[in-house]
């Protein structure tokens, strides 16, 4: 009866191993294989470079780092399943998330587990509702900040007075395209918003829309997408084929590197901003993101884009907030981390918001050549 | 001069519909077999494509060649594994048996070729042709010209000569087919492997539009079911015509009502259609 | 198990209840002989729900012989009539549960009535069609939760007279998975004995014979598909509960290919077989996960194996082995 409870226990990977040599646990869980993967890998990749900078520094509290890394496969119900697992092998936190409805499957999991959960990437805006986790935090920049930087640049900036909006038929692309249109409203635009098209995530064929836009002839076309491995090159392709004059305004931070990789040349002359950039000020003057980019080029042989920062920045936030409390306990570290400012981070001096939203620094920059990823800072 | 674009885009979308659900006309409608895998197969074949431009330094055509060769080679192999369910026309295992084989091609070509997002080069998808203000690539020209010569040749040969009526022979009834001394096994065989090889070379003539991924295929396809269901399941010009009325009704559909919700237009009315003529449109 | 599968008749019922009885409450404390842990209990519950969701499918399968690719459909209603009325309205489980229920017959009802005359690969593309429709609905409809889903679903409550049931724990919705494992298990082993399952299985195997008895194939079919669909839909109504998020990702392939996989796995018309088919897949996913591109292959080739080779599934693969031996 003993053996089979074991053989049981076993075969469900129930059985609890013990701890090896009291390490800090620090979990990873996005999506390392599929459409997502590529991107999953880099944020994970960033993860590791900065838990070994530290482990190389003696570590943290006296104790060494392990990274346990997870693959979320860009599905929920397998999310949820990692999630449990982190639980049972208790990490002392999990940087997760790519896709929003994976990290809002995940939190109530990880926040019954009390784990504690940083959310690197995922955008949605209920993940920090306080709903599926009173103590969540993020890295990655919000919907409604990120719409005023783009209103700003297209109101008063660029002073477009058409305006059409390309937008992912989602709560991602529809809610940044509310949020732009409330920027509007706000700072008394005398423009006009002509047209909205809209498309799904998985498209990849946007002829129709971009002939009515052409039709429509606007002075700018604010574009959301967050398929950056295959719907967004293929629009920036098509735009430019379908030979439309207006300027091209991406949202904050869909620029990234897969779209350059594949769309190339294409992108000369989009408009988008961000949060991070391996060669463009401040971040070239700043000594942290200079010595991360650095050891990202040396550890993996490329630069590092805004994906990898998210990651590195989430170690580094958790990583003062445990020194600092002396505590690997989730609700000291959170409170540490909410609503205060945060120093040295890949992304400069932050304060993170009351409701654990980092708050970072925008550029808005031009894309001069996309086939070797050269940009422009224009503010 | 918006509608003229419209209709130039609805032509260019049509035209890949049909010419990648040519292979599962043919296999549901003639042989009525189905064929789940379909989406990882297309996906195979741009991949293969791509691989033989890119690794290999094959020009164009020699790709679309090696692409219709190793898929054919997976065709016989698959069907080959599953012979002994067809011949006894197991079609719910067979279902799901292809199910499993399309979640197997899909995890292998993402061991093989990675998961990042890659391009054909070298195609035709950036020669653009300017008529006025109006456009559209040599590639489209391409994909429209060998979809119709590709129906044309098929239509004549399956109502044209004796292949047709002992393929249809077959698929009535195998095993009276084979009193009669037809080789029902080479027939399903050849089916199958002209399905794998058909979706090849659709693969390699309509990805090259836009970026591939090992993670897709479902997408890329699912219009074709609309198509091959709409078109009356089997009928070749059916096919055609449902594949080309699909592209001008997601052009007109995304130009005056919502591009976003085609796909769930498209299946609506398909839904709509079935619940009147269970058969499909074209049989009568 | 073996009491259950038991093919001769209740010559001894005394004996074979109590092999039930001891059945059930082994598989009742299976959770705390496994040492208890939150992550068992997880476990198991999963196990349990997504076996019942299989059950659904289980019954079109196996007693229509007709692959459904909509039960996804009414996974998801379950699912989203959960989260929509017990966030919005503040509904107990009871009360959701109710419109579970109610929603899925309706739904099936329609995709019946609607697919009455298809067969084969007709009806699979048809319903697969419908999902699809489903999905784009769930997916675009901000009232019911839209792209991002519903979050923050509140723990289960079932009051029930002087008692109040609720799940906040894992460990508290046990109970209620396992609860619902044992109703759904009762009500199978039920059907395949009523006179629905047995002409169902005839209109199958002989439709000559049905016809000469008289039976209309398409109410038993309409009738069969109606039934399957509030099976499928409660699986979902508790895997709400249990994620607290529900999104249109219920509408996922993930679902519908583990479902068709834990049916086929084990053998057609088995009644454990769909349980055992479920626990041996998430134990494969949980345990031996080899990251999601192994994984993909390693279910495709036992889903392609299996019924190539043994086409009555590992439990026809048994018999195979026990008889040459």
């Amino acid at each position: 009866m003993h053996k089979t409870k074991l053989a049981l226990a076993l075969l469900l990977g129930l059985a609890s191993v013990p701890a090896v040599a009291q390490d800090i646990k620090v979990g990873t869980i996005f999506p390392l294989s599929g459409g997502a993967g590529p991107d999953g890998q880099t944020v994970t990749n960033a993860v590791k470079l900065m838990v070994q900078q530290i482990n190389d520094k003696g570590g943290l509290l006296g104790r060494k780092l392990t990274v346990i890394s997870k693959d979320d496969e860009s599905t929920p119900a397998v999310g949820v399943s990692r999630a449990n697992e982190m639980v049972a092998e208790k990490a002392d936190v999990v940087i997760e998330g790519w896709n929003s409805p994976v990290t809002l499957a995940m939190q109530p999991i990880l926040a019954r587990g009390n784990i504690l959960d940083f959310t690197a990437v995922s955008k949605s805006d209920l993940i920090l509702s306080g709903e599926t986790n009173p103590y969540a935090m993020r890295i990655n920049s919000s919907n409604g900040f990120d719409a005023e930087v783009i209103a700003k640049y297209v109101a008063q900036t660029m002073k477009a007075k058409k305006v059409a909006f390309l937008t992912q038929n989602d709560v991602y692309g529809n809610g940044f395209q509310t949020a732009v249109e409330a920027e509007f409203k706000k700072m008394n635009f005398s423009g006009e918003v002509i047209m909205t098209e809209k498309f799904a995530f998985k498209d990849t064929d946007f002829r129709v829309q971009l002939t009515n836009i052409k039709g429509a002839n606007p002075d700018a076309v604010i574009v959301t997408s967050s398929s950056n491995s295959s719907g967004l090159p293929a629009l920036v392709d098509q735009y430019r084929q379908a030979g439309i004059k207006s300027t091209f305004v991406g949202a904050v931070g869909i620029m990234l590197s897969t779209v350059y990789k594949v769309a190339g040349e294409a992108n000369n002359g989009v408009i988008s901003a961000d949060i991070f950039f391996p060669d463009l000020p401040p971040f070239t003057t700043q000594p942290e993101s200079v010595a991360f980019v650095a050891a990202y080029k040396k550890a993996y042989g490329v630069d590092p884009d805004k994906s990898a920062a998210l990651g590195a920045a989430a170690v580094q936030v958790w990583a003062q907030a445990v020194e600092q409390t002396k505590s690997l306990d989730r609700k000291t570290v959170a409170e540490a981390i909410r609503g205060k400012p945060v120093k040295g981070t890949v992304f400069g001096d932050v304060q993170f918001l009351p409701n654990g939203q980092m708050q970072p620094r925008y550029v808005v920059f031009e894309v001069v050549d996309g086939k070797s990823t050269k940009l422009k800072a224009l503010q | 001069m918006n509608i003229a674009q419209q209709v130039i885009n609805g032509i260019v979308l049509g035209s890949g519909y049909a010419c990648i659900a040519l292979g599962w006309t043919i296999l549901l409608g003639v042989a009525r077999l189905v064929n789940f895998a379909h989406g990882q197969l297309y996906m195979l074949g741009a991949f293969v494509s791509w691989y033989a431009i890119t690794k290999l330094g094959l020009p164009y055509p020699l790709a679309i060649l090696m692409a219709i060769i190793v898929l054919g080679v997976i065709g016989l192999l698959m069907q080959s594994a599953m012979m002994r369910l067809v011949m006894t026309q197991n079609l719910t295992s067979l279902m799901i048996v292809t199910l499993g084989l399309g979640y197997v091609l899909q995890g292998g070509s993402a061991l093989i070729f990675g998961g990042n997002p890659q391009t054909l080069p070298g195609t035709l998808a950036r020669a653009k042709i300017d008529i006025g203000p109006l456009w559209f690539t040599w590639q489209d020209v391409l994909v429209l010209v060998v979809t119709l010569l590709l129906y044309g040749a098929v239509w004549l040969f399956t109502q044209r000569t004796r292949f047709g009526s002992v393929i249809r022979a077959v698929a009535e009834d195998p095993k009276l087919a084979e009193l009669f001394g037809i080789n029902a096994k080479l027939v399903y065989l050849g089916v199958f492997v002209f399905e794998c090889s058909a979706v090849a070379l659709g693969a390699a003539l309509v990805a090259p539009r836009s970026p591939i991924l090992t993670s897709m295929g479902f997408n890329e396809v699912i219009m074709t079911f609309v198509v091959v269901v709409l078109g009356g399941i089997g009928s070749i010009g059916g096919a055609l015509a449902a594949g080309l009325g699909l592209g001008l009704f997601t052009a007109f559909f995304g130009a005056f009502v919502a591009p976003a919700y085609t796909t769930a237009a498209a299946f609506a009315l398909l839904l709509a259609l079935l619940v009147i003529r269970p058969a499909g449109l074209a049989t009568k | 198990m073996t009491a259950i599968e038991s093919p001769q008749p209740a010559s001894i019922p005394l004996l074979r209840l109590a092999a039930v009885a001891a059945f059930i409450v082994m598989g009742f404390l299976l959770p705390r002989l496994l040492g208890g842990t939150s992550v068992a209990y997880s476990t198991l519950t999963t196990i349990a729900i997504f076996a019942v969701m299989c059950y659904g499918a289980d019954i079109v399968l196996s007693y229509l012989g007709e692959v459904s690719l909509g039960h996804t459909v009414f996974w998801a209603i379950g699912g989203y009539a959960a989260a929509n009325l017990s966030v919005k309205y503040g509904l107990n489980g009871w009360a959701t549960a109710a419109a579970t229920i109610a929603l899925c017959l309706a739904a099936a009802t329609f995709l019946g009535a609607v697919t009455l005359r298809t067969r084969e690969f007709v009806f699979s593309l048809v319903t697969y069609a419908a999902a699809v429709v489903a999905y784009e609905i769930a997916f675009n409809w901000d009232a019911v939760g839209g792209s991002d889903g519903v979050v923050g679903i509140p723990p289960l409550k079932l009051p029930l007279l002087l008692t109040n049931f609720s799940g906040a724990m894992q460990e508290d919705l046990w109970p209620i998975a396992f609860a619902l494992l044992l109703l759904t298990l009762a009500f199978i082993a039920r059907f395949r004995r009523s006179r629905l399952g047995t002409t169902a299985l005839m209109v199958q195997m002989n439709p000559a014979l049905a016809a000469s008895l008289g039976v209309d194939p398409r109410r038993i079919r309409l009738a069969v598909f109606v039934i399957s669909a509030p099976i499928t839909g409660l699986a979902g109504w508790l895997y709400a509960y249990q994620r607290a998020y529900v999104g249109p990702d219920m509408f996922e392939s993930y679902f519908l290919v583990m479902m068709l996989t834990a049916i086929v796995l084990v053998g057609r018309r088995i009644l454990l077989g769909p349980l055992i088919g479920t626990a041996l897949l998430i134990a494969q996913q949980n345990l031996l996960s080899l990251g999601g591109d192994w994984n993909k292959i390693v279910l495709g080739s036992v889903l392609a194996l299996v019924l190539i080779f043994w086409p009555a599934g590992l439990v026809g693969l048994y018999r195979r082995i026990t008889k040459k031996t």
